[in-house]
């Protein structure tokens, strides 16, 4: 019987508790029946072979008063009436019935050599049952939590309003929970709590390639995001109102920055993605809108689905490494978001489409990013000409800059200042290398 | 052995799997009240004074205090002298027999006072708690004034000692001045329980009242999780007991009904993490300075590697756990992550990573905040669950107010008990008799500086008033005034079983990491029941 065997190789190889909990978690049987198989594998086990296995016993009842006290009881009535006075009397006639009439009902657990001692002191006893059974005597019953703990950990997966019915946990109908991404599993052990920090960056940076949905979308498309149900499952409507506000704020700051961005088409397979999920990392604190897809919780499954790839990316990223520390100060801003306008003006004049490559790490919970992106280079030629040249050039980003946009205004300007500036071409082309 | 099967589960599997029929929780009818929320972010000043919460709260208690008073007093003659109302405080006359309503002010040897840190320059810090402000040995130091709007009237007389007052109660004082421009006091009276609502008043859904299906509300308080497993198997077994893994079978008469599938909610009453999480002030020392000296680059010098994170998380756990099975509504306490003065604010979701998935979300712009199925709230707290109002406090009202008391000094010595327990219940009583559940904010209980309000007058009176983080449980329901109060318990006991004014469950409701105890209130009739989890330490000594 499974059961059995997973009893046999729990308790008696690995020599765990077992409690019966976990052996409902694990066998998706009844807590109920869990007890029932726990009983018949500790009596089973014993009687082969005293002192295999050790039981505790969860004990339920009425138990008896540690001073039997003259009104304790099954009273119903543990009502007291307090004197009706308006100033704290200092004499109260019914004080000493209230505190004793109270039903008290008991839940003890106890080992198995106790359980004699246990139940005696009990009046009454409603239901016995083994809570857990474990190959020696526990010095320490707060062992048992860890095994609970454990639980907590090893199912986390494990949807409680799909699955508790299989426990035999108390169902209820009304249950409201937020849709949304499931909430990330609890850290795996408290002893690795401070190493989390170390593997959480490769899981991020596993997101992109997560989004399998998002692979397809076309950065010329991305705009229309915010109405696409599909780009972002989880987008809640606070971020689709913010977005849209930082969609009117960004062409005010079109001229400065991003202008050097020359005729960037980032490469369709990644940059959408790594987009997009740029936008996931912007905590916007004042709206206190929570980060919950920041975590998605298939660290697992997609770190082996793309492992691959990830180790391509990590390579490439070391290489690059080295050119990414310029970002590092930049704080993330709330209002920010990417948003990406793109206009007929804006495609490139080059008829040949530039692929380019992107490439994202997470360092230190902040998304950086290397791209590359077309340059444009003014040099002198031989015989005195300008000649505008587009160079594919890396360059890096970071959370919170917009994909790069190309400014109509761009183009012009440069043109007249290369031809205005043929005698003093020199100067000029020493900035457009820049 | 031979009985064991008569528990149900010391006996092998059947056979077959029988197929069990999934238990449904009874649904929960809540509607929390947002009495006690303060606005966020920018609408929150601290720049007011606190005499304005004075002033409206004896603005809104003067006008019952009034009326029960002149009920009570009016045409009154003594001595062949009759009593005469007087308005304001500095009104009184000497010699005059007359009677006054204000503010109950105490001043006591041990109280805090602000004017004394600040000469020190150490009031950054909390003052760390006493056991009483009063001083046993010399009881003359206890000053009692009264005072509104136009001044303060010291109060004496015998009466006071028999009579238990602490500052911000609103009473009204019968008496003279004597010749020390002291008022001679005869006799007080109080507003008064304020008018209760019926059940299901507060909700606008009229609840199940046809089907008389009767539930409980479990109460629990001072979790007290410190994040080491040491204080968690009790809670495992709470945990246990609340989605319905362990319980009372119920096939035994004598067993309690008590399935843990009629707790429609769970009320956490404070105090969830354990000491470690915050400073160590709140541990009762007896060096104070030294405390505060320590307590201070704790908690400003914070270490994010010094920080430990475990309890919170335990905590998070322990709440995702239950919560697909039952709905929790968590109060901060003084130990928990929230502000410390009064009102606290809820415990932001943003600590709970996994519970905060049932939580409602966020409010958007001006719509009211939807009650969450996790609901994080204030402390104190008021609402409708399964129609009666509740209000409750993790109990740091009960503890102030009773350092105002000289309880210990008087009738427990007698006994020989240290437990307070008795006079917790009775401050209670006090509480909801003055109109005011945190009277002594904000003289001694930090607090928000209210200015167009003070909530922490009792509106309506509640139907079940609970206290959490007590150090035993008590219970007892107080009952209203009948119409024409008469001196003498007898007409009590008989009008118990017709009566249909205001009645109180009052609960105070124990440390869970104490005394692993869980309240019940059933929702048709108020009673009480109490379950207790424990581990048997039988062996344990021998080691």
């Amino acid at each position: 019987m499974d059961s059995k065997l997973y009893l046999a190789e729990n308790v008696l190889n690995e020599r765990h508790a077992v409690t019966y909990r976990s052996l409902s978690r694990a066998l998706k049987v009844p807590a109920n029946r869990a007890k029932q198989v726990l009983f018949e594998f500790h009596r089973n086990e014993n009687a082969k072979k005293p002192q295999t296995v050790h039981a505790t016993y969860v004990i339920s009842g009425i138990q008896k008063a540690p001073e039997p006290a003259p009104t304790n009881g099954h009273a119903n009535d543990e009502d007291e009436i307090m004197q009706s006075s308006p100033d704290l009397p200092s004499s109260m006639p019914n004080q000493d019935a209230s505190s004793y009439s109270t039903r008290i009902a008991s839940i003890i657990l106890a080992r198995e050599e106790d359980l004699e001692d246990a139940k005696s002191t009990f009046q009454s006893i409603s239901t016995i049952h083994v809570y857990s059974i474990e190959p020696t005597p526990l010095p320490d019953l707060n062992v048992l939590v860890d095994v609970s703990r454990e639980i907590a950990t090893k199912y986390a997966q494990e949807d409680p309003l799909e699955c508790g019915k299989q426990w035999g946990m108390i169902q209820n109908r009304n249950v409201k929970r937020r849709t949304g991404t499931r909430p990330p599993p609890p850290p795996a052990a408290k002893a690795q709590a401070p190493a989390a920090k170390a593997p959480r960056p490769s899981i991020e940076s596993t997101v992109p390639a997560k989004r399998p949905l998002q692979k397809e979308v076309d950065p010329a498309k991305v705009e229309t995001k915010t109405d696409d149900p599909n780009s972002q499952p989880s987008t809640s409507a606070n971020s689709q109102s913010s977005s849209k506000s930082a969609a009117k704020a960004a062409p005010a700051k079109k001229g400065s920055l991003f202008s050097s961005f020359a005729k960037a088409k980032p490469k369709q397979k990644t940059a959408a993605p790594a987009e997009l999920s740029t936008e996931d990392v912007v905590l916007d604190d004042a709206s206190e809108e929570e980060p919950e897809e920041l975590f998605p919780d298939s660290g697992d499954k997609a770190a082996a689905a793309n492992r691959e790839s990830r180790k391509e990316r990590e390579e490439k990223l070391k290489k690059m490494m080295d050119d990414d520390e310029a970002d590092d100060e930049e704080m993330p801003d709330a209002d920010e978001e990417p948003s990406r306008e793109p206009t007929p003006i804006e495609q490139p004049p080059l008829s040949k489409p530039v692929e380019l490559k992107e490439e994202v790490t997470v360092q230190g919970g902040r998304r950086r990013g290397k791209r590359q992106v077309m340059k444009k280079k003014t040099v002198k030629d031989e015989e005195g000409y300008l000649v505008t040249r587009e160079e594919a050039s890396w360059e890096s980003f970071s959370e919170d800059e917009p994909a790069p946009k190309k400014k109509p205004a761009v183009n012009v300007p440069k043109g007249k200042a290369g031809k205005a500036g043929q005698g003093q071409g020199n100067i000029m082309s020493f900035f457009g290398k820049k | 052995m031979k009985s064991d099967n008569d528990y149900g589960f010391l006996c092998p599997p059947s056979k077959e799997e029988q197929e069990q029929e999934p238990v449904y929780r009874a649904p929960s009818f809540y509607n929390p009240l947002h009495t006690f929320h303060l606005p966020a972010g920018q609408g929150r000043h601290y720049k007011q004074q606190y005499g304005d919460m004075y002033f409206l709260r004896l603005a809104k208690l003067k006008p019952s205090v009034e009326q029960v008073a002149t009920d009570a007093w009016d045409g009154l003659i003594i001595a062949g002298e009759k009593v005469r109302r007087v308005d304001r405080v500095l009104d009184v006359r000497q010699g005059e027999l007359c009677w006054v309503a204000g503010t109950v002010y105490m001043d006591l040897p041990m109280k805090p006072n602000i004017l004394d840190d600040l000469t020190k320059e150490n009031f950054t810090s909390a003052p760390p708690p006493r056991r009483t402000y009063t001083d046993p040995l010399d009881p003359s130091l206890t000053q009692i004034m009264l005072e509104d709007e136009s001044g303060r009237l010291r109060l004496t007389g015998n009466f006071l000692r028999t009579t238990q007052l602490a500052t911000g109660a609103i009473i009204a004082a019968l008496g003279t001045e004597n010749a020390n421009g002291d008022f001679e006091v005869i006799d007080i009276k109080l507003p008064d329980l304020a008018p209760q609502p019926q059940r299901w008043e507060g909700t606008s859904q009229n609840g199940p009242s046809t089907e008389k299906q009767s539930g409980k509300i479990a109460f629990v308080s001072g979790l007290g999780i410190t994040g080491t497993s040491s204080d968690t198997l009790t809670l495992e077994l709470l945990t246990d007991y609340l989605l319905g893994y362990t319980g009372f079978s119920g096939h035994d008469e004598n067993s309690p009904s008590t399935s843990s599938s009629k707790i429609t909610r769970l009320i956490i009453a404070g105090n969830s993490l354990g000491a470690s999480v915050t400073t160590e002030a709140a541990s009762a020392g007896s060096d104070k300075a030294a405390i505060a000296k320590k307590a201070m680059p704790k908690k400003y010098g914070y270490d994010a590697s010094a920080y430990n994170a475990s309890p919170i998380t335990q905590l998070d756990n322990f709440l995702a756990e239950i919560l697909p099975s039952i709905p929790v509504t968590l109060m901060p306490g003084d130990k928990d992550p929230a502000n410390f003065s009064l009102p606290q604010q809820g415990i932001h979701r943003a600590m709970f990573p996994q519970a905060r998935a049932y939580s409602a979300p966020p409010p958007r712009g001006e719509d009211k905040p939807e009650a969450g199925w996790f609901d994080s709230v204030t402390n104190p707290w008021e609402g409708d669950v399964e129609g009666w109002r509740v209000w409750g406090c993790s109990g740091q009202n009960v503890d102030d107010v009773l350092r105002y008391l000289n309880f210990e000094s008087t009738e427990l010595s007698l006994e020989g008990d240290t437990d307070d327990s008795e006079s917790r219940v009775r401050v209670m009583e006090a509480m909801l008799r003055w109109r005011c559940g945190v009277p002594t904010a904000p003289d001694t209980i930090w607090s928000y500086p209210f200015q167009m309000d003070d909530p922490f007058v009792l509106q309506t009176c509640p139907h079940i008033f609970f206290a959490g983080n007590q150090p035993q449980f008590r219970t007892a329901t107080i009952q209203g005034d009948v119409p024409l109060r008469l001196d003498g318990d007898t007409d009590m006991m008989d009008a118990k079983d017709n009566y249909d004014g205001s009645r109180v469950r009052l609960l105070a409701i124990p440390k869970f990491n104490e005394t692993g105890e869980l309240i019940l209130v059933d929702t048709e009739t108020l009673e009480v029941e109490v379950v207790k989890f424990g581990v048997f330490k039988g062996r344990e000594e021998q080691k």
